[in-house]
């Protein structure tokens, strides 16, 4: 079920400014592997450069099959993307949201993967037929969360899933995380909370001005020196 | 903009006052006088071709002015047909021929958006009106056709309603539905509706080719209250002018906003042209500019605005 993701050489930018140069990360099937770095460090524009949202250069291999083409193509092959700021449908209601999530589902699985996902999000079926933009930011992330997931996706991508939340829903959502993990499911977070989203994976990148200054098991990065001093002001 | 108001589910209540609607607009022939039967037609026809642009254009933000093009198409096969084919099958096969058409330039135009779509799909109606003028002043050697023997009033007015009841209930269908979910995805962030898995070209090119069929049936239908048809006459861009503005006055996210709006400016219009003879357009335009200022959303926002929030499932 789960699906290994190789990203080699990957350049991408928009127009004529380049923001990644040279990009190599391996996301281990069945992992959980995180990107941290600072603001503007092109952490966004990975996730969209291999979800085929903006053109790019280099390679991108699932499970050792080249990821190419539109955006829909892509996550037919299995990816899921969860983008920053949730980018959900606002006038959706929660059910709807997710009926759209399962567009790639044959017929005779959607309601049950429909049940799986509010069983696992118990808010959200709560709120079932709330609007979406009438949730909390923190509802609102597990809504995104849980649109992605409908589709039962090999890997998944999460950009800055915390980002605004309250730090008891970041303890929450980072389970979530864990929980989709621990079903087979590949995962490569993009997170700015560098502490937290270390302690739990298994792999780690630092991305800096486009470039992978630091790579390694997540443990090794959160040793290292130059990660303890910039991001976790400690010595 | 806003959404809300799509996928509505009808109450028990809306469902009783539906079938009597139409239970009193199918015995209108027999009730009207011939005026009142037109002037019924007229609504029903406007009904029909701004639900369907809804269904379309209200949901995906596309604005397209391609109706005029779809039901001239309609109203050339039933004039083309006159001789060989009956009445409803002429109409079957506009609506086919609209939908089709839609289909193929909707392969080349629906990668457009905002400003450059209208513009095309205006162009759309011209091209084939000049088109057709072409073929036949070239091939017959004379522009337009006479229909002598038509259907009576009252077989066109409930062909015409028939459609147009279809229209209102396939846009009930396709709201409700996956596909009109992807559509309403398409209007709110394309993009965002293709990460989704979507082949959002594909969903554009199926409703546009569903709504064109509409127009294209309508046109056909009505083709045979003109005894005398020509390019000029069929291919009017005041039909898709119209279209579009009373789908916005109604509220083109829902699907009895542009409903309402179809009745209520017909009569308006009407009223008015025999009123005030000599004022109808300027108080007419007046009435819409303060529409536009001061209900943006539409005569639908009335009661949708109500509902802001939660919704029931």
């Amino acid at each position: 079920m789960s699906a290994a993701l190789s990203i080699r050489g990957l350049s991408a930018g928009y127009g004529p400014i380049a923001v990644l140069q040279g990009i190599d990360i391996e996301a281990a099937a069945g992992r959980l592997t995180v990107i941290v770095g600072p603001n503007g460090a092109g952490k966004t524009t990975l996730l969209k450069a291999v979800s085929g949202l903006i053109p790019r250069e280099g390679e991108v291999l699932l499970d050792g099959a080249r990821l190419s083409g539109s955006p829909a193509s892509i996550v037919r092959r299995g990816l899921g993307h969860v983008p920053e700021g949730r980018q959900l449908f606002a006038q959706m209601s929660v059910l709807e949201t997710l009926q759209l999530g399962a567009w790639l589902l044959p017929r005779g699985e959607r309601s049950a993967r429909l049940d799986e996902v509010l069983a696992a999000f118990p808010k959200l079926a709560e709120r079932r037929n709330q609007l979406a933009g009438t949730m909390s930011g923190g509802e609102q992330q597990m809504l995104a969360v849980g649109r992605a997931l409908m589709n039962r996706p090999r890997m998944m991508m999460l950009d800055e899933p915390s980002l605004g939340l309250a730090p008891k829903m970041i303890e929450e959502l980072l389970k979530i995380v864990l929980r989709i993990r621990d079903s087979g499911t590949t995962v490569l977070l993009v997170e700015q909370n560098v502490a937290k989203a270390l302690a739990i994976a298994e792999f780690a990148y630092v991305v800096e001005r486009g470039r992978v200054v630091l790579g390694g098991s997540a443990k090794e990065v959160l040793a290292s020196e130059e990660v303890r001093t910039a991001y976790l002001g400690t010595v | 903009m806003t959404m809300s108001g799509f996928r509505e589910r009808p109450s028990r209540v809306t469902i009783a006052a539906l079938a009597t609607g139409v239970l009193a607009l199918a015995v209108a022939p027999w009730v009207l006088n011939e005026f009142l039967l037109s002037l019924a037609l007229t609504c029903l026809m406007y009904a029909g071709l701004a639900v369907s642009w809804a269904m379309f254009s209200g949901a995906t933000n596309y604005l397209s002015l391609a109706t005029a093009a779809f039901f001239g198409i309609g109203a050339y096969v039933t004039a083309l047909g006159y001789e060989s084919l009956t009445y409803p099958v002429s109409v079957f096969l506009g609506g086919l021929a609209a939908s089709a058409f839609a289909a193929i330039v909707g392969v080349a135009i629906l990668h457009l958006r905002g400003a450059y779509f209208a513009v095309l799909t205006f162009g759309l109606g011209e091209l084939v009106r000049h088109a057709i003028t072409f073929v036949e002043k070239k091939y017959s050697g004379t522009v337009g056709r006479v229909l002598t023997e038509t259907p009576e009033a009252a077989t066109v007015y409930l062909t015409v309603l028939v459609v147009a009841l279809a229209a209102v209930a396939v846009c009930v269908a396709v709201r409700s539905s996956r596909f009109g979910l992807a559509l309403a995805g398409i209007g709110a962030d394309e993009q965002r509706a293709q990460t989704l898995g979507v082949n959002t070209r594909l969903v554009k090119i199926g409703g546009f080719a569903l709504s064109a069929f509409f127009a294209g049936a309508l046109g056909a239908a009505m083709a045979v209250r003109w005894t005398y048809i020509d390019p000029p006459a069929v291919f009017n861009p005041f039909i898709g002018f119209q279209t579009v503005l009373i789908a916005m006055v109604g509220g083109a996210q829902t699907v009895a906003g542009p409903l309402v709006a179809s009745i209520v400016f017909s009569l308006l219009t009407e009223l008015l042209r025999l009123q005030f003879p000599y004022l109808f357009l300027i108080i007419l335009g007046t009435l819409l500019i303060l529409l536009v200022l001061y209900l943006p959303g539409g005569i639908a926002s009335l009661w949708t605005r109500k509902r802001a929030g939660k919704r029931d499932g």
